[in-house]
């Protein structure tokens, strides 16, 4: 038989994804949401078919175009909003206009999937929330993202990730215990990890319309999704104790730890099992440790753990990282360096694999950003385009979509009732790209008036 | 404006009136009655020691899949991975967690015969999940090869540290996947922690306390299975499903790939700071700590106002005033606020932030910024907090062998089909009888 690797490699080509079929083929979103926690459900469908439509005000534009790091933007872009944005039709129109509601109206008709993440109301307030869109639309998919959801006491509370991150309690975990080191989760982490249960939300409820035709509403609230991950609830439920900052280590697991190796790298290291600490114990040349240790509760206990913990910061400070990695594969126990952002852009192993992606775009030239986690064999996720400036494909779904000729859509123009970008870098294309000469910008199709 | 018409304004404000929309948000609340989304699929969850798998079939369970739990007669090592080793009569705390809707078999793949059982489960399963080293599973005649040859409708999920593809893939396959090497392997670790200037160990990379890695690649998981799900509706074709957690983070967020990329260099640790906001992050105050997000123009202007810091408006008016990449100058702002926030405590400051964002939001002039701050709970108080009482956040169970205990769960909130939990229990084997009934007896 073929070997396995030769045969997965087969199975999961990077190179052939785009002959590959795509899930979410045909199926329409109305992006209504802004900065991370609502786009990121948003593009996840995008990322596996969908055609998804990103609403914003004209001359104004999505906040996170603008979500830079130390104030850099990268090609009057922000790097960040690229990634939550990649596959997305840029929209921009003015909602508070009449003539601005009736397009989107129509183009709820057509859609599947509405989602927003303002205040709790705010859509209603809007014209635009659920109690509105499936009276035009009753098959409408509408997933609602705010901080602590659209229900309860709290429920008009403003929210950032770092607020939920606050209110689940996760950040209470983070930490050096016994000195005044908490740290949040970093690179907004409580909206990604959220937004990712969206789309789930999102794709559970496309599978439960497919098999009943029905659609429905979703109130995410991120505050909840976080603390679905936290298991120190449970755990005050049963020993009555509060799981507290745990320091750098596991405390499911010992010995665990991060660790200073003698070349001067970090390298983490755990044991999760039984057998993981025989392979530990016979690496470090210690096999006395497994007898004296054989229950996992045993190891586990506070004054256990942390004697392993030395014995493991002491065994790894007199070793080369390469070194232990190298008995991590030949003794069976879990280990990895730690890779920092440089190391993770270049890393061959994802690049080879799909999980760092070189991207050629038309408008930004190359760019690098990552692809899942989870490779799908027959049906995986692209990146066909990077984020566009703001209004990009006014212009080509009005004539496409919308089947408006150039002097209605001058009209519009006029009236403000859609809108482009100003001179403020986040919105506007790069300084070398001459806009002019872009096709879907500048769409010259037919637009006529024949039927779709 | 009189009290009528004020009031009369609000419910304009909110398209259909409070009452109508708090009613049908309520009666949201309950699934009582109504369907699953996953009703008649059947997942197999034959993950070991490691618990991508188990938080994987936990979500297909929320939904409403039969999910079957595999485990040799002895257990699943996972039920020992538990903070500080608390149990409950030989369960650890995260195994009762993600006992979620679950059937429990014991079935050893190590064996011949398990596998032949295995085989005739997984001809009738619709999704499978499994952890073993690469290829494991295929030399031992049950991998996605073999098995999508009689049910080409199975949507095989394997999640390992390194995938199931590429040489690194190969050479590393039997390395054991945790989540702290999850964590530092795919770029969270490296960006938690103190700046340079601290003393070691301070500034070393260091692991989020919750199961970031593990949780990241369960979810990720079972949102490609249910993609391939949604296809296989389409089809009737199912899949392979490669997760790899040394991935996790990395692909989350981004943020390493495409800062690594364009800066050219990774970034420091910041310690307490933020890269992109500021003020965002964690002050002192009087009785605990608060969350302070006050980072656009107008928000930090309300924030200076209400902590009557305003005589320091004109160093730090401005977003870039406030960058974070002169350590010094930041240290020197969060000093500023921090001499201030400790003289209230979390509630005072809670109040005096709503007061003012009540205020501004009210008012025709929409600069008015939005300061928020919010304290950090302890578990015991967010359990009775109730806002999460009303929505039912935390659920409490009392099984017989396990005891009483609550669990967070109903955290996606649906219409029409939301995810619930049934029932929590998880003996060793506990449903071999009706599994070998059902799927196995002829």
């Amino acid at each position: 038989m073929e070997d396995y690797f030769d045969y997965t490699k087969k199975l999961f080509d990077p190179s052939k994804i785009k002959e590959k079929p795509e899930v979410f083929n045909g199926i329409k979103v109305l992006d209504f949401s802004h900065v991370i926690f609502g786009p990121i459900a948003a593009r996840l469908l995008a990322q596996y078919g969908a055609e998804v439509f990103k609403i914003e005000m004209p001359f104004v534009g999505d906040l996170w175009r603008f979500g830079v790091y130390w104030g850099k933007f990268w090609k009057h872009s922000s790097v960040c909003f690229h990634f939550v944005h990649y596959n997305k039709n840029f929209l921009s129109v003015n909602l508070k206009l009449p003539k601005g509601k009736e397009l989107i109206y129509k183009l709820v008709e057509q859609a599947d999937v509405v989602v927003e993440n303002f205040a709790a109301g705010t859509a209603e307030a809007w014209g635009v929330g659920y109690s509105q869109l499936s009276e035009i639309n009753p098959k409408i998919i509408y997933l609602s993202c705010a901080t602590y959801g659209q229900y309860g006491p709290l429920r008009f509370f403003p929210g950032w990730d770092l607020l939920a991150q606050a209110a689940s309690g996760a950040i209470s975990l983070t930490g050096y215990p016994g000195t005044d080191k908490y740290y949040k989760l970093p690179d907004y982490l409580g909206d990604y990890f959220p937004g990712n249960v969206g789309a789930l939300a999102l794709v559970m409820a496309l599978y439960h319309r497919k098999k009943t035709g029905r659609g429905q509403y979703i109130d995410l609230a991120q505050s909840e999704a976080l603390m679905r991950i936290l298991p120190n609830f449970t755990y005050f439920s049963i020993t009555n104790e509060e799981l507290e900052r745990v320091g750098n280590t596991d405390p499911t697991m010992a010995p665990s730890g991060i660790f200073k190796s003698r070349d001067g790298k970090f390298v983490a290291l755990a044991v999760a099992t039984e057998e993981q600490f025989k392979a530990l114990s016979s690496a470090m040349g210690q096999k006395k440790l497994a007898t004296e240790y054989k229950d996992g509760f045993e190891r586990l206990k506070p004054e256990n753990a942390s004697r392993l913990y030395d014995i493991a910061q002491e065994w790894v400070s007199k070793k080369e990282s390469a070194e232990i990695v190298n008995l991590a594969k030949e003794h069976g126990f879990p280990v990895a360096e730690v890779m920092d952002d440089f190391q993770i852009a270049n890393d061959e192993w994802r690049r080879e694999r799909g999980s760092v992606i070189v991207f050629k775009d038309d408008m930004y030239r190359e760019f690098v950003l990552p692809g899942p986690s989870a490779m799908l064999s027959k049906t995986p996720g692209r990146v066909k385009w990077l984020s566009r400036p703001l209004g990009y494909h006014n212009r080509y779904v009005l004539k496409t979509f919308f089947r408006l000729s150039e002097e209605e859509i001058k009209k519009l123009e006029k009236e403000r009732v859609i809108g482009y970008w100003d001179d403020r870098p986040g919105i506007k294309p790069p300084v070398y790209y001459d806009i002019e000469k872009d096709p879907v910008f500048n769409y010259q199709g037919d637009g006529g008036k024949q039927s779709p | 404006m009189s009290k009528g018409k004020e009031k009369e304004q609000v419910l304009v404000r909110y398209g259909i009136s409070r009452r109508e929309r708090e009613k049908f948000l309520a009666n949201m609340i309950s699934p009582e009655g109504k369907p699953e989304v996953l009703d008649g699929v059947v997942v197999l969850d034959a993950s070991y020691a490691n618990f991508s798998g188990i938080i994987a079939a936990s979500l297909f369970a929320e939904f409403g899949a039969e999910v079957i739990k595999i485990e040799p007669t002895e257990g699943d090592p996972s039920r020992k991975i538990t903070p500080y080793g608390a149990n409950v009569n030989g369960v650890g705390i995260p195994f009762i967690m993600e006992a979620r809707n679950k059937r429990y078999l014991t079935l050893d793949v190590r064996t011949a015969k398990g596998r032949r059982d295995f085989e005739k489960l997984a001809a009738k399963a619709d999704v499978l999940i499994e952890t073993f080293p690469a290829g494991q599973m295929d030399s031992w005649g049950i991998g996605y090869r073999q098995l999508s040859q009689a049910n080409p409708g199975l949507v095989y999920i394997a999640i390992t540290p390194y995938g199931q593809y590429t040489d690194k893939a190969k050479e590393f396959r039997n390395l054991p996947d945790s989540d702290i090497t999850s964590q530092a392997a795919s770029g969270l670790a490296a960006n938690i922690g103190d700046p340079d200037i601290s003393p070691e160990p301070y500034n070393w990379p260091f692991r989020a306390g919750a199961w970031i890695g593990w949780y990241i690649s369960g979810l990720e998981a079972a949102l490609g299975g249910a993609m391939a799900l949604v296809y296989k509706e389409a089809t009737d074709e199912g899949q392979m499903i490669d997760v790899a957690t040394a991935d996790a983070y990395a692909s989350l967020v981004g943020y390493p790939v495409f800062i690594g990329y364009t800066w050219e260099k990774a970034r420091p640790r910041l310690g307490r700071h933020d890269f992109t906001l500021y003020p965002y992050g964690f002050w002192k105050s009087k009785d605990g700590i608060v969350a302070i997000a006050a980072p656009r123009d107008h928000d930090f202007r309300a924030l200076l106002k209400i902590l009557k810091l305003w005589k320091i408006e004109d160093d730090w008016r401005f977003t870039f005033d406030r960058i974070t990449d002169i350590l010094e100058q930041i240290e020197k702002l969060y000093g500023l606020i921090e001499a201030e926030t400790v003289k209230y405590t979390s509630d005072e400051l809670i109040k005096k932030a709503l007061e003012y964002s009540i205020k501004s939001a009210r008012s025709k002039w929409r600069g008015g910024g939005v300061p928020i701050i919010m304290k950090v709970p302890k578990p015991s108080e967010a359990m009775i907090n109730p806002h999460w009482t009303i929505r039912k956040t935390f659920q409490e169970f009392d099984d017989k062998k396990l005891g009483k205990f609550v669990i967070p769960a109903n955290f996606i909130k649906m219409s029409e089909s939301p995810p619930r939990v049934k029932w929590i229990s998880c003996d060793i084997g506990q449903d071999n009888d009706y599994i070998r009934k059902k799927y196995l007896s002829d």
